[in-house]
């Protein structure tokens, strides 16, 4: 008959049964991990979109291909984009085939082309990596929330059987407690959707950029004597 | 181009970021909502009403005016010495006096002391008090059981009649009743007054009355009850006869 009053959010916590707590521990390192991946996204995908248009700008302003290929390998690793890489690879590819006599133009930039598209695939699987996380955190942790809160009314509607004389003041704070569960889960949920919407689509514009690089590069290149 | 380790230099702020996010959203949840609740309704506190007050007022006068007559003769250590047997007394039978009183009977034999004699009249005396003042303070708290005995039945005759008058209000005039007709129904209340089933005991002889009168019982949901929710059980099922000369 004793009903609590104390509601306050600690005591909600811990007052939750074993598999509520477990399913609100789970959410929150899935939330945290999401979170963080947002983050470490965001920051790449910034720096990616930015070391892109500066290189752009570089290729498109100097059409010395030698200087163009000391300024991609010279900037340490660190400030090397990937359109630098998709260069780097292509131009040496391109150098090396040359050099080798019998081989003819079309097998040159064959070979090229070959390493600019390894080199592409490459820097997009790291572009793309930690996305299909947030994916499925953002499908699925609503689902995990819900399945705390439904454990946790479950609980509450068992308790409220014992109990003769029921009133809201019993069923409340088992629903209070097993709510947070759902509030966990949607929080989230939520922002990982959100990111994964948004990268996603951020990837998708780098990749076609990527795209035409490679294929005005290829040009450039077949011009060369 | 041989499989390069990237850098990756945002993994520290990223870190940082998720935290403070998850801190700010657990903050949010904190101290955004007001998680204690009112205090909960009057129904769960109940009032002891006194209409004089109790008897250990006087009691308490009396202890001292004894402990002032007992130090004089001898030390002040005996004081607690005799309060202590008295408390004991006090809380079991009266028959732990008699061996005391054989005790101080050697005494004059042996020596020429006045000074027990006193003491142990106080101590009579005292006990005495005592024992007077307890079956006053009992008489007393029997009065007060029966007087808050009464209070509850006043209370809960007061409340049959509101419950009866509400019903009566609601009842519909039928015709062609006769004026002895007298309709005895069975209510079962739950707590907070809903009208969990009201049962025909025993009919007027005219169906329509007893219709109007159920119709009129389960209209008058809530039916008044009680603050105290002790007195509910007196509640629980309801025998009302209604008459419609009333």
């Amino acid at each position: 008959m004793e009903v609590t009053q104390d509601l306050s959010f600690v005591h909600l916590i811990s007052h939750a049964s074993v598999l509520v707590q477990l399913v609100m521990g789970l959410l929150l390192v899935v939330s945290l991990m999401s979170w963080w991946y947002i983050f470490l996204k965001m920051f790449a995908i910034r720096s990616e979109v930015r070391l892109t248009e500066e290189f752009e700008d570089a290729f498109w302003h100097n059409q010395n291909l030698n200087e163009l290929y000391k300024y991609a390998n010279s900037s340490s690793l660190r400030h090397q984009g990937a359109l630098e890489r998709i260069f780097a690879a292509g131009f040496t590819e391109f150098v090396k085939l040359k050099k080798q006599h019998g081989v003819d133009a079309s097998a040159v930039m064959e070979g090229t082309r070959r390493a600019m598209r390894a080199t592409y695939q490459r820097e997009m699987d790291r572009l793309e990596s930690h996305l299909a996380f947030l994916a499925s955190v953002g499908s699925v942790s609503p689902y995990v929330g819900l399945f705390g809160t439904v454990w946790g009314i479950m609980n509450a509607f068992r308790g409220l059987a014992n109990v003769g004389q029921a009133t809201l003041a019993h069923v409340a704070p088992g629903i209070a407690e097993a709510l947070v569960a759902t509030a966990m889960g949607l929080f989230a949920a939520i922002p990982a959707v959100v990111a994964y919407n948004r990268y996603a689509y951020d990837i998708n514009r780098l990749s076609t950029r990527f795209d035409s690089f490679t294929e005005e590069f290829s040009n450039v290149l077949q011009r060369q004597p | 181009m041989s499989a390069t380790v990237y850098y990756e230099p945002y993994k520290l702020p990223a870190g940082i970021l998720a935290l403070a996010v998850h801190s700010m959203f657990f903050a949010l949840l904190y101290f955004g909502f007001n998680w204690n609740r009112q205090a909960s309704s009057p129904a769960t506190m109940s009032v002891e009403l006194w209409s004089s007050l109790p008897e250990e007022v006087v009691a308490t006068p009396v202890n001292p005016k004894v402990e002032e007559v007992v130090p004089p003769p001898q030390e002040k250590i005996v004081e607690p010495d005799i309060v202590m047997p008295d408390k004991n007394k006090v809380a079991s039978k009266p028959v732990e006096t008699k061996p005391e009183k054989k005790k101080p009977v050697p005494r004059p034999v042996e020596g020429v002391k006045h000074k027990p004699d006193t003491q142990k009249i106080a101590e009579q005396n005292l006990n005495a008090r005592i024992a007077d003042q307890q079956a006053a303070s009992i008489q007393a708290e029997r009065i007060r059981q029966d007087e808050q005995a009464a209070a509850n039945g006043r209370v809960v005759d007061e409340y049959k009649t509101k419950i009866h008058d509400k019903i009566k209000r609601n009842v519909s005039t039928i015709p062609d009743v006769a004026n002895d007709a007298r309709a005895e129904f069975l209510v079962t209340l739950l707590p907070g007054g809903a009208v969990l089933k009201a049962e025909l005991k025993k009919s007027s002889g005219n169906a329509a009355y007893d219709d109007a009168v159920e119709r009129a019982i389960l209209k008058s949901d809530p039916l008044p009850l009680p603050p105290d929710v002790q007195l509910f059980n007196r509640f629980r099922e309801l025998d009302l006869v209604f008459k419609p000369a009333e």
